[in-house]
């Protein structure tokens, strides 16, 4: 499905119970405020490091925020990584072979294709 | 022939009922209770060698029972049995029975306790699996299916010269420990590593996995791997090399899960690199790393197949697993995603989720034994994994930009299955104690200190935080409509490129010589036909007078010559 379709307006009622609860996920004002409380989560977890003893077997570990500072660096330089990889490597769908796993729709007789409006 | 039932046998017997049961809710039932039977006869064997007997002047052993083969066996009934009803709708008899045989013979591979039984059972997982990649019944399926057989298999014959090669220099077909070092020990540890996914020969499972069915890849992603990861924490613990043949594994497949479309090849990517963490554990071979490399596979079991059936529902209700077409499903299949968050947290070793308890165990032994780049090395792993598997996959598909698609929620036998499996990636995260005590050695750990906990969620929560920020900034790479090119590339393009440069050029060369020398053939026959043929100079019938002159000519030559 294309990104520029035109999404169809979904009755809140057709959804599931679980599914209504869930909708303030849609809008951006709450997801800035799950960043934010990211934010405040990580703040939170630097600041515990000063204050408990630290069992550790290596020197780096006892750098406080090494953790922290590990998991941010490390993820962001594997994106970037994966990112210039994407570039290099990328290629269509059917680059392969004409009929491939990859470019070839899944089987209709094999899925149970039910939308919430049937 | 044998004092116990071998549990194989059971699924043997299942996959040969199953066809004379309706198809239905009762051959469902019947393809669900083997296992669980199976299961039941694995508890009660009593430690030991059993089910010995002489085939062909060799003593087989099909049954060796320790705690290492039981753990494996009864994780492997328990994986079945979630599959199975996770399958429960499918009307097709030959993935019905295939399920069955396959799993029935990775457990008969497991509790083999000598080589020419594991080879027996090592062959029939490559058969009966491939059926699963099969039933797709599309062309590029049927592809992906024989390249898959041809590696699976490929890696049975290299196994049994190993076997060969090991008779002759030792004289016992016992599957017992081994030390690398002859070309026996090489072949079979070549064997398991090609089944094992190692780095570069890796290239079967992210081509095969996402190209069967709905059900099935989730049942591949049970058996094949972890009975690769089983043989050789029996053959090889304590092989040095593995060490870092699995810190290699542990990130060589984090940056493909990055940037693949195919929510169902990330996760295949996802597997190879928890598998290379198990292949660490067994390369340090200490008790703890090697109680780690178990408990991880179990581990992993539960919750890489939460997470292939959390996709596969939304393939099987929307007809693609595809990141760039997927979004926003939360709203509609909601539970499915709560199952997928559970899978994802656990495979990002969240406190309270499988993973957690599992994974440990493999960093610490890594550290205890003074390997701190595989240590830090695994940890950049973990990370990936939560950027990949934890975030990604569930971000992706139920979250991000609205596709638009409104599915309904999964079918009640998939919800069914995919709760059992989230209970338990729990359940083991929260109280451990009975997953340690089948480890094959007894558990002196502790995963919840408050160090641990707090580094755990500092590594986490920072991931998260930085994927945050790329996402926001528009650096993390957009989900394209895509393949990337991976090493099969040398066996799907390269291969079959160098063979036509050579075509050619043999084919230049060929019609060169054969060109050449018909040309001069062509010129000897001519010649001949000049000389000899109907008007041939030698085949003419010459005048007697020309002759008689032509002598005249010659004496009166001679005569000149003998007067000067």
């Amino acid at each position: 499905m294309s990104k520029d379709m035109k999404i169809p307006e979904t009755e809140p009622s057709n959804l599931p119970w679980l599914g209504r609860k869930l909708l303030w996920l849609d809008s951006i004002k709450n997801v800035d405020r799950i960043v934010y409380a990211l934010f405040i989560v990580c703040a939170g977890l630097l600041a515990a490091d000063f204050m408990y003893h630290k069992h550790s077997y290596l020197d780096i570990e006892d750098i406080p925020g090494f953790y922290a500072a590990y998991g941010f660096f490390m993820c962001a330089a594997l994106v970037v990584c994966a990112r210039a990889l994407q570039v290099l490597l990328k290629r269509d769908e059917d680059y392969y072979a004409p009929k491939d796993v990859a470019s070839e729709a899944y089987p209709e007789d094999q899925m149970n294709r039910e939308t919430i409006n049937d | 022939m044998t004092d116990l039932f071998p549990p194989f046998l059971l699924f043997v017997a299942g996959a040969l009922v199953l066809p004379l049961i309706p198809n239905g809710h009762p051959r469902s039932l019947a393809a669900v209770i083997v296992p669980v039977i199976s299961a039941y006869f694995i508890w009660m064997m009593p430690e030991g060698m059993h089910g010995q007997f002489l085939f062909m002047g060799q003593e087989l052993t099909l049954l060796r029972v320790d705690k290492l083969s039981t753990v494996f066996g009864l994780v492997f009934c328990l994986a079945a049995f979630l599959a199975l009803i996770y399958a429960w709708h499918v009307r097709d008899t030959i993935q019905q029975t295939t399920s069955l045989l396959y799993a029935g013979a990775a457990i008969g591979a497991v509790f083999a306790g000598d080589l020419i039984s594991l080879f027996i059972f090592w062959e029939g997982t490559a058969i009966a699996s491939v059926f699963l990649i099969w039933a797709r019944r599309t062309e590029g399926a049927y592809s992906t299916g024989l390249r898959y057989l041809i590696v699976q298999v490929g890696s049975g014959v290299i196994l049994l010269a190993g076997i060969l090669l090991q008779y002759v220099d030792s004289g016992s077909m016992a599957f017992d420990a081994m030390t690398l070092g002859s070309p026996a020990t090489w072949a079979i540890f070549l064997a398991f590593g090609v089944k094992c996914a190692f780095p570069l020969l890796h290239n079967w499972m992210p081509d095969a996995y996402p190209a069967a069915t709905v059900t099935g890849t989730v049942i591949l992603s049970a058996f094949t791997t972890k009975l690769a990861v089983y043989a050789l924490a029996r053959g090889f613990a304590g092989t040095e090399i593995l060490i870092y043949i699995g810190a290699i594994m542990a990130i060589f497949p984090v940056f493909y899960a990055v940037i693949e479309n195919d929510l169902r090849r990330v996760l295949t990517y996802s597997l190879n690199q928890q598998l290379g963490f198990m292949v660490v554990g067994i390369g340090v071979g200490t008790e703890l790393a090697l109680n780690g490399t178990v408990a991880h596979a179990f581990a992993s079991i539960l919750y890489q197949a939460l997470l292939f059936m959390s996709i596969g529902a939304v393939l099987f209700r929307t007809g693609t697993a595809k990141a760039s077409e997927l979004g926003g499903l939360y709203k509609t299949m909601p539970l499915t995603m709560i199952f997928c968050v559970i899978g994802a947290a656990s495979i990002s070793s969240f406190p309270l989720f499988s993973g957690f308890v599992s994974k440990s165990l493999i960093l610490s032994a890594s550290v205890h034994e003074g390997h701190y780049i595989v240590w830090g090395i695994l940890l950049f792993a973990s990370a990936g994994a939560f950027i990949h598997s934890g975030i990604k996959v569930p971000f992706f598909a139920f979250f991000a930009q609205d596709s638009g698609l409104r599915p309904k929620e999964a079918p009640w036998n998939m919800l069914l299955a995919m709760g059992l499996t989230a209970f338990l990636c729990i359940a083991i995260g929260v109280y451990s104690d009975p997953l340690y005590a089948l480890l094959p050695y007894e558990v002196v750990y502790v995963s919840y200190t408050t160090t641990h906990v707090v580094t755990q969620l500092q590594l986490l929560f920072f991931s998260a935080l930085a994927f945050a920020m790329l996402m926001r900034t528009g650096i993390y790479p957009p989900a394209l409509k895509s393949v990337n090119l991976d090493f099969d590339w040398s066996y799907r393009k390269l291969g079959p490129a160098l063979i036509g440069a050579v075509r050619y050029v043999v084919r230049g060369i060929w019609g060169g010589l054969i060109g050449t020398g018909l040309r001069g053939v062509n010129w000897g026959f001519a010649a001949l036909q000049r000389a000899h043929g109907a008007d041939g100079l030698l085949a003419r019938a010459w005048p007697t007078g020309q002759m008689v002159l032509w002598i005249a000519v010659l004496l009166g030559a001679t005569l000149l010559l003998n007067y000067m």
